[in-house]
């Protein structure tokens, strides 16, 4: 359970990096592309890159196929489908899914909508009487 | 025979009757601490009263109490023995559960914890704090023993001030430093554990409104109660499409209005809720436990 937690930060910013180059391309890339274009604007080892691919394969973000000696790797799905993966697991509050996240607000009605500007008018009230 | 009657009626008043009582109370809302702990209770003695049920009816059919020997035999051994095989199926059917939940919703949260960090941007603010660029106000947090996240979506931050989302970010920070998740966990679990037909989600509706207040009394505490109503009204603002959704006052009504009202001090009624709590775990034990000892120290002497 712990062990997914155990990455070190950088590698997870390098994470979403690496995904918008691989989002970005228009064919599947090489660890070597990658790299390329990553170390124009940081220093990085080659192996980190080949790492963190690694990672994004294992977490199902990334496929790989064989080209030659290498491997090329593209992302998994669009970055819009798992946008919108990630807003249904967010918003989704019906069924046994509910418990997966808890969410500032829930949605209101539009007769809720008016108790709630009606409760907040009587703090403003209160706060420029008091 | 006298045990296992009142434990089953304490089960089945402690399952039925007693939440649906307690849901309907607003008086919980205003000791959140302390009705958590007595949602929990109530849990933890209906489980220990069905067992404890189940456990007393066995010992008290099987041949002669007291009578270590089991008599494959004697019909009245194997009904003791039946009762108490069903009552063992009930402990492995509430354990199954609380496995299935807890590596359910940590499988899920780590798949959203993966796309959130390649989805949102990181954001110096708070420690964790990932800005989703999503037009729907969102905010919420991800759990986690260590690297739990706080995500806020863009949509969220235009319609916030500062003061506001200081507000959103302390309340979820107060989440998860309770580990609020944790409670809503044993909750579902419990939910989960009984057959459809027999549970009701009072409880873990209960629960998950009460880890709401608890975490606004924390950001109240921190900025005051302005700060955080504004941001419920403004991220609230979008409309349930159902109608059916108006039935019922929404955790988020309830939530403002309580804190356009003054602060929460309510010694007298969290000391009584506590001491609830504590008689209803007392009980079941005591009456379970007491026949155990007695039968013991029978034999002993």
């Amino acid at each position: 359970m712990a062990s997914e937690d155990k990455a070190p930060r950088p590698l997870g910013d390098l994470e979403r990096l690496v995904m918008e180059q691989l989002w970005a391309a228009p064919t599947a890339l090489t660890v070597r592309e990658v790299h390329e274009q990553l170390a124009g604007t940081r220093e990085l080892a080659y192996t980190t890159v080949m790492t963190v691919l690694d990672r994004l394969a294992k977490k199902k973000l990334t496929e790989r196929e064989r080209d030659g000696k290498a491997w090329r790797y593209r992302a998994a799905a669009p970055r819009e489908e798992l946008a919108a993966d990630l807003m249904r697991d967010a918003l989704d509050r019906a069924g046994d899914r509910r418990e997966a996240l808890v969410r500032f607000v829930g949605q209101v009605s539009d007769e809720e909508a008016a108790l709630l500007r009606e409760a907040l008018s009587r703090l403003d009230g209160q706060e420029q009487t008091g | 025979m006298i045990t296992p009657v009142l434990l089953a009626v304490l089960a089945l008043v402690l399952t039925g009757p007693a939440p649906a009582v307690l849901a309907r109370s607003s008086w919980p809302y205003r000791v959140p601490r302390a009705a958590v702990i007595l949602w929990q209770a109530i849990a933890l003695a209906a489980v220990l009263a069905a067992l404890g049920a189940g456990i007393a009816l066995s010992y008290s059919i099987a041949g002669r109490p007291g009578e270590p020997r089991f008599d494959p035999s004697s019909p009245r051994d194997l009904v003791a023995a039946l009762i108490l095989a069903m009552t063992a199926l009930v402990v492995v059917r509430l354990l199954w559960a609380v496995g299935r939940v807890a590596v359910g919703t940590r499988a899920r949260r780590k798949r959203h914890r993966d796309l959130v960090d390649v989805l949102a941007t990181p954001d110096g603010l708070i420690p964790g704090l990932r800005v989703l660029a999503e037009e729907t106000p969102l905010a919420y947090c991800l759990p986690a023993l260590r690297g739990a996240r706080v995500v806020v979506s863009v949509g969220a931050l235009d319609r916030l001030d500062d003061s506001e989302l200081k507000a959103v970010l302390a309340h979820e920070q107060a989440h998860l430093r309770a580990r609020h998740d944790l409670v809503l966990e044993e909750f579902t679990a419990l939910h989960h554990a009984f057959p459809r037909w027999v549970r009701s989600d009072v409880a873990l509706e209960q629960a998950r409104t009460l880890v709401e207040l608890l975490a606004d009394d924390d950001a109240r505490r921190r900025n005051g109660p302005r700060p955080l109503a504004r941001a419920l009204v403004a991220l609230a603002g979008s409309p349930a499409p159902e109608a059916a959704l108006a039935a019922a006052k929404s955790a988020t009504v309830l939530r403002v209005e309580r804190l356009a009202g003054p602060a929460p001090n309510e010694r007298t009624l969290s000391t009584l809720t506590y001491a609830g709590a504590v008689t209803l775990l007392v009980l079941p034990t005591i009456t379970i436990a007491a026949p155990i000892v007695k039968a013991i120290v029978d034999a002993v002497s």
